[in-house]
This record gives C-alpha cells, structure tokens and sequence, in this order.
C-alpha cells in the first residue's frame, strides 16, 4: 500500500530535482499515517459489535462478566477486591429492604401478624435501616455480621423475603445472607461467584473486545460487547450505540413476572420487558441484526413458577397449568418462549423476516451454561458471516 | 509364468465391452495363483453361481460381454455351444431349438449339428470372475458394518468437536452406500444415540448430521416419542430455517416422519418459527427440491384446523398466490389444497380476497393442470367470491372466469365438480345482464 502511495505520489510530483528534503518526508510521514489508518479501518470491519440489551436487573452485566471472566483475563486480585465494597453494600441495602418491607407489611397486610419483628431484634432493625439509608456504608465487621444475621433469622424477615416481589428485594439477596461469615472476614477477597452475584445498578455504557478461542486454537471471530444501564432513565443513551451492530443480546429476567419495576412500583416488569423488546425490534437501524434472546435467570423461574402461577402476570393470562414437577416447569418454560416468539414475528415487519433469531433459555451465573450458550451464539454469527459472504 | 505378448484387444462382433487381458491376468482370473474355480461344473456349483449373480446385481459392476447369453442378456451361469461357435445359457437355446428354430440366432446360419457342447473355458472364467467380486463384496460388506459399529461405539465415548462431527459424517455416507448399514445401527443402539445427541447446546455442525442419518433410518414408535421432546424440536426448527438446502430438507423430512406417529403433540405445529422457516423454504427459487419439500410439510400442516390461523397470520397466502404461477404440477396441487384448507377459516378468506394475484392466477389454473387442481382453484373461487360478490365476481369475469366454467361443465370430470361451477357462474351472472354476461363468455348458445 504505502509503495502505491509513493509511485502515485511521484507521479504527481513532476517539480525539478530541487524538490527539497523536507517536503519529502513530509511525504513519506503523511503516505505513513494513511497507510495505518486504512489498515485499522479494515481491522475494525472485522469486529462483531454486540449490544446487550435489557430492563434493568435482567442479567446483563452477569453475562457481561462471565464473557471477562471465560475470554479474557478474568479478575485479577485487584479487581476482585474492588468489589468488597459493592458486596458490603448489597448486604446493608438487602437487609435495610427486609426489615422496611415487614414493618410495612406489619401495618398494612390483613395477616400482619406474622411480619411484626420479635421485640429483642427492633433495636438492631432500627439500627440497621438507618445505616442503609446512608450515602457511604460502614464496614462489614464480625460484629454487624452477627447483628445482620440474627435479624435475618428472624421468623417475619424470612416471612417477607418470601414476598420478596412486592418489594425490591434483589436476587442476591439469600446468597449473601448465608455466606455472611466469609463476607465479613478482615481479609476477605471476593470469588468469582461472589462477584457474579454483586449487584450494582449499570450508568453508562461499558465494553469489552475478545476473541472466543476455538478448540483448535485457532482465531475466532473478534467481538466488542457493550453492555448499558437497563433502568428507563438510562435508555435515552443507547441510541449513540445502535449502529452496526452485529447482533443484540437481549436478555429477559423470565422470573419477574410477578415483579415491579424499581423505577415505577406500578408497571409489572413482564409487561415492561414485553414492550422493551417490541420497541427495539421496531427500530430502523435493526433490519439486518441478529437477535439473540436469552431468557435468564431459569433457576430461579424453576422454582417460582411451581408456587405463583404464571397467570398473575397480563401477558401470561392465557397460561393453562397442565402437570407438575419437572413437567410443568418445562411446560411454563415454552409456553413463555412461544410468547416472546409470537411478539418477535409480530413485531417483525416481513422484510425483516430474514435476520437471524433465536431463543436461549440460561441462568447468567452459572459459567458452564454461559460458555455453552456463548458457543451456540458464536457458531451461529459465524454461520450468518458466511451466508452473508455468499459462502454457504 | 508363461510371458504374455499382449495380444490385440478381443472385439467381439458388433463391438461390445473389451475384455482388458491385464487387469484378468492380475486378477489371477486366467491362472497363477488366481482363486480356484470348477473344473466340471457340478450342480452345486451352478447354485452358487446363480447366487453370486443375484447378490452381486445391486452393485452394478458391468460385466463382461462376453459372459453374457446374447438370448436372455443376462450372465450365463451353463454356457454351452454350438457348431456354429456362438455360446448360449443352455435352457434358454434349448427353448429356442423347442419351439422349432433349428438356427444360430446370432448368426442365423442353419444348425448342421444340433449338439450343445458345455463351454468349460468359459464357465470357469464366469465363475471365477463373479468369485472374485462376490467376495471382495462380501468382505467390504463386512469392513462397513464393523466400521459402523466403530462409529457409533466412538460417538457413545463423547469424541468432541470436530472428530464428532467427521465421524457423524463417515456414518451418513455409509448409510447412502449401503442400506444394510440400517440394520446394524438400530442393532448397536444407534438410534438412541443419535437421539441424545440433539438438545438445547447441540451445534448447528453436529445436529444437522445427526437429522441427516435420522431421517434415513427406519424408526420405531418409541424413538418417534423421544424425539418429539421440545428441546430438540426447538433444534430441528432452528435448522430448518438456517441450514443449507439439504439441512432444510431433512429437517422438513423429519417433522413429517414424526408427524405419522399417532402420538404425535399437535403444539409442535403451532411454533411461528417452524412456520415462517417452511414459508421461506417455499419462496426460495434457486432449491425447486426444497419448494416441494416445504409445500408437503405444509400441506401436511393445514390439514390440522387449529394451525390455519397461525399459517394465515405469518402472510401465507399471499405469498402462495404469488408462487402458483411458478410451481410445477405436484406442487401445485399441494400449493393449492393448501390455499383451499386456509380459505376454510375466515382470516384466510380475507386474506385471498385482500391480495390481488389470487383470482387471475386460479382462474388461469382451472382446466389447465389436472382435475383436483380444478377443483381446489374453484373452491377457492368460490369462497372469494361468495365473501365479497360485487368486486370480486366481477373481477373473476374480467379474467375469464364464465368462460372457464361453461368448460368445466362440458368437461367429462364429476358431477360435484360440475355442479359446484354452475353454482358459481351463477353467482357470478348476478350483477350483469344477460346479453352483457353471455358476451363475457364468448358464447352463442344461452345458459339457463
């Protein structure tokens, strides 16, 4: 490239041998940073852009982090304790939710005997939901573990955990609760499941690039994955990354059915994610992307779905229970897949017809789940690449 | 061993395929170490013989001119000959000389001496040949079911990746090249492999290999019901609509396999998926193998009442109206029940009368194809037009249909088929005059 660029550059200079030695390496330096730039452009149109997409709390970040922890370097020791603090603070925050939660359900619900706290536990409730309310949180010491725990232990905290989804309880809360002696721990450094689990609300948009290793150790595809706040007031910041992209990771919580949103008690999240998904199916700049949908957080569905039906939530009305157990757990599990397909189809205009979709059922924290799904989604862009290059 | 000048090829009168002396010679056909064959042939000899002709028929070796009786064409098995010098299979000259000829029928010369002498040399070179064959057939026979088993006994071991998908491979084409395969891979617990090899985290590579050898085995009941399991109907549907053309049409194969089952779950059919894959298999051009594929299935599909909705809803029908012109006889036929059965619903009513192609392109189609295209073409006709008389009926005569009727009616099909066209030239007389309709029919004679 850069000796074209010199040939045709000398045809073009037909001046005298005087031509001096400056403007020459001006030359040369200029024909240099062309020649990088047109190499990095051409680098760049090898890269998959892949947008995670989704309300908040759906999973994405979890998936975001699996993709850093299979492809990449994973957390380093660094990294793994900079979460410490985003753990203690889940832990003040769930329990702070808990305990508001029953004495609200204490006053107002018809059975409200069970949520009132036994009287030797107020005191630390107390103490424990101001410390929740504040901006900056204490550390965890041995000492609140103990207090937090006992308060956990509490027949009317269990009571309203249970009804966790009249409230804002988040999914990580038993995990924490029952490992709260390790997380206390003076010298404690985070796992790998336990920052999987740490819950901080997305701002903003981060991303990453790998390259998924085929078992050849050959070079797979590069992809740059994007991964954005979920909450409404974030979304207005997701049009600045919708072009060219390669394919969407839409992730959709299947067991908020029976939720609301954090940001608007009001709106069941269900219902909110079914027009979430409508709306991004719609848009113009999606023509030709593939969509992956990935319906998380199964284990918790699995055992949701055998104790609150799948009616309570709109969209679900139509759901007729058929056996139980396993069964019917695979029975809901469909039924939810061929709604969210008959909304794709019917949100789809014809001419879209064409781009790839294609439905995941997968739990974000498990790592294997992820690399197995991850490879399906691989194989399949990979195919699609081909198909579009008229190879296949 | 006596040195061979290679002679000049053999020709045989009115040329025939020349026997290569080389290729005999190392085959030890002619001697030196060559399988033994008869000297006199024996009874039991000629059973086996005629044995090894018959088994060996399937593979469609060419044989030698030369072994074959110019009466019966087939490989002789008692070649005898006569004092003209011609070999004939002894029963069938014997027949000849039984029914009075007393000629050579190749030569035609009149037989001066009606004995048949046993041709040894060449009775020996047949046997020896077909020998030779049959057990190279039989032991590659063997080679293939022991490598069968190999196969199936690796992928029962979990190889992974690639191997998995090349052994996957190797066993479909076996199974192309020799249909007892079958047998040994239901014998050696193929069937059930394959099966687990389809679910949610199967690749597109592995999957679409494993329908590839499915489809082409004989499955019982019990399989039939496993592989019904939504996971790998998920799967299948998938490949359906993201394979290459073969993946797509042994997908469609294998839905329509299980669909025989009388176990078979009627929700399967109800996924858009599935739908809008065979839709799209349908429309595409370049694959006619694929379009009469997909029309089956889909056909197969309408036929159950509760999915017409649903094949309505995806944009069917205009998308079939649009391909009639196109498709050859049997997908026309299929193409047209097809619309017939989604006219049953009244969605698909209004969807054939909202798209403009459906009464130019069927009433093209009566009387042109066949008899039940005639019939579907008219039924559908009739439904349009009794849904919306005014604009349709007279669109339908703008296009020739009165006259395509009264053709109907005069035809020699049945009298259903008859009747239902009067009915319908009715209706569709209503808005016109009587002289304006009859001009439209480019007749002379009135109609009641």
């Amino acid at each position: 490239m850069l000796v074209i660029l010199l040939e045709s550059m000398g045809s073009f200079c037909s001046r005298p041998q005087s031509i001096n030695k400056a403007d020459a390496e001006e030359n040369a330096q200029a024909a240099e940073i062309e020649r990088r730039i047109a190499q990095e452009t051409k680098a760049e149109q090898h890269i998959h852009k892949l947008l995670l997409l989704g309300a908040g709390e759906s999973g994405k970040s979890t998936i975001f982090k699996q993709i850093k922890l299979l492809f990449q370097t994973g957390f380093d020791e660094a990294e793994l304790r900079s979460y410490t603090p985003v753990i203690h603070a889940n832990v003040y925050q769930t329990i702070k939710i808990l305990y508001d939660g029953a004495k609200e359900l204490a006053q107002n619900e018809s059975s409200s005997s069970k949520y009132v706290i036994s009287p030797d536990n107020k005191e630390v409730g107390e103490k424990l939901s101001e410390i929740g309310s504040r901006l900056d949180y204490p550390l965890l010491t041995k000492e609140i573990a103990q207090e937090i725990k006992k308060l956990w232990q509490d027949a009317a905290i269990q009571e309203t955990c249970s009804c966790g989804n009249l409230l804002q309880v988040p999914d990580c809360a038993q995990y924490f609760m029952e490992n709260l002696e390790r997380l206390c721990e003076v010298d404690y450094v985070p796992t790998k499941e336990d920052v999987l689990y740490a819950r901080v609300r997305t701002t903003g948009v981060v991303e990453i690039q790998f390259s998924p290793v085929g078992e050849n150790r050959k070079s797979g595809e590069v992809y740059r994955l994007y991964d954005v706040g979920g909450q409404r007031n974030e979304r207005r910041k997701w049009i600045h990354l919708f072009e060219g992209v390669t394919a969407i990771i839409f992730c959709a919580a299947i067991s908020e059915y029976d939720q609301m949103l954090f940001e608007d008690e009001t709106k069941n999240r269900m219902m909110e994610t079914k027009e979430l998904f409508d709306w991004v199916l719609k848009q113009s700049c999606f023509e030709k992307t593939s969509f992956m949908l990935f319906l998380n957080k199964f284990d918790i569905f699995e055992k949701k779905v055998q104790k609150v039906p799948l009616s309570v939530c709109e969209w679900f009305k139509d759901y007729q229970p058929t056996a139980s157990g396993k069964q019917e757990v695979e029975h809901a599990y469909e039924f939810v897949k061929k709604k969210f397909e008959e909304l794709y189809f019917q949100s789809s205009k014809p001419d879209r017809v064409d781009r790839v979709f294609k439905i995941y059922r997968t739990t974000a924290l498990d790592q294997k789940l992820v690399k197995k799904t991850f490879k399906l989604v691989d194989e399949t862009l990979r195919r699609r690449n081909l198909i579009e290059a008229g190879l296949l | 061993m006596p040195q061979y000048q290679k002679p000049p090829s053999w020709k045989l009168e009115g040329g025939g395929q020349v026997m290569d002396l080389e290729t005999f010679v190392k085959d030890g056909i002619l001697g030196g170490g060559g399988i033994a064959g008869g000297g006199i042939p024996g009874a039991g000899e000629k059973l086996d013989l005629k044995k090894m002709i018959e088994e060996l028929e399937t593979v469609g070796e060419e044989i030698p001119t030369v072994f074959i009786c110019p009466i019966s064409l087939e490989p002789m098995v008692d070649p005898v000959t006569l004092c003209t010098g011609q070999t004939y299979e002894r029963s069938n000259i014997l027949k000849w000389f039984s029914m009075g000829h007393l000629t050579c029928p190749t030569t035609m010369q009149e037989l001066w001496d009606d004995t048949v002498t046993p041709n040894h040399t060449l009775h020996h070179l047949i046997h020896t040949w077909f020998s030779q064959r049959y057990l190279r057939f039989k032991k590659r026979s063997e080679d293939v079911h022991g490598r069968a088993a190999e196969l199936i006994s690796a992928l029962r071991n979990k190889v992974k990746g690639q191997a998995r998908v090349q052994a996957l491979k190797e066993l479909q084409k076996l199974v192309f090249s020799h249909q007892s395969i079958k047998k040994t891979i239901a014998d050696n617990g193929g069937i059930a492999l394959l099966s687990s090899l389809l679910g949610p985290f199967t690749s597109h590579a592995v999957g679409s290999e494993a329908v590839a050898i499915l489809v082409n085995l004989s499955l019982d009941s019990e399989s039939k019901v496993v592989l019904m399991q939504p996971a790998k109907i998920s799967l299948v549907v998938d490949m359906l609509n993201e394979g290459t053309i073969e993946t797509k049409i042994n997908c469609t194969r294998f839905i329509e396999i299980l669909m025989g089952e009388k176990d078979f779950r009627h929700e399967i059919l109800s996924s858009l998926s599935l739908l809008v894959g065979l839709l799209r298999l349908v429309k595409d051009r370049r694959h006619p193998t694929g379009i009469a594929s997909g029309v089956g299935l889909l056909k197969k599909i309408c036929s159950h009442k509760q999915v017409r909705n649903l094949v309505v809803s995806i944009g069917a029908v205009p998308q079939l109206v649009e391909l009639l012109p196109n498709l050859n006889p049997d997908c026309l036929e299929s193409a047209l029940q097809i619309l017939d059965d989604l006219a049953s619903i009244p969605e698909g009513r209004a969807a054939l009368k909202d798209c403009s192609q459906t009464i130019p392109n069927t009433v093209r189609l009566l009387m042109r194809v066949s008899e039940s295209c005639t019939q579907y073409a008219l039924s559908i006709l009739s439904a349009v037009c009794k849904l919306a008389p005014e604009e349709c009926a007279s669109t339908a005569v703008e296009a020739g249909l009165a006259a395509k009727l009264l053709l109907v009616m005069q035809s020699g099909c049945n009298p259903d088929l008859k009747h239902r066209s009067a009915e319908l030239l009715k209706l569709c007389s209503l808005n016109y005059t009587a002289t304006l309709f009859i001009s439209k029919c480019k007749l002379t004679r009135t109609i009641q």
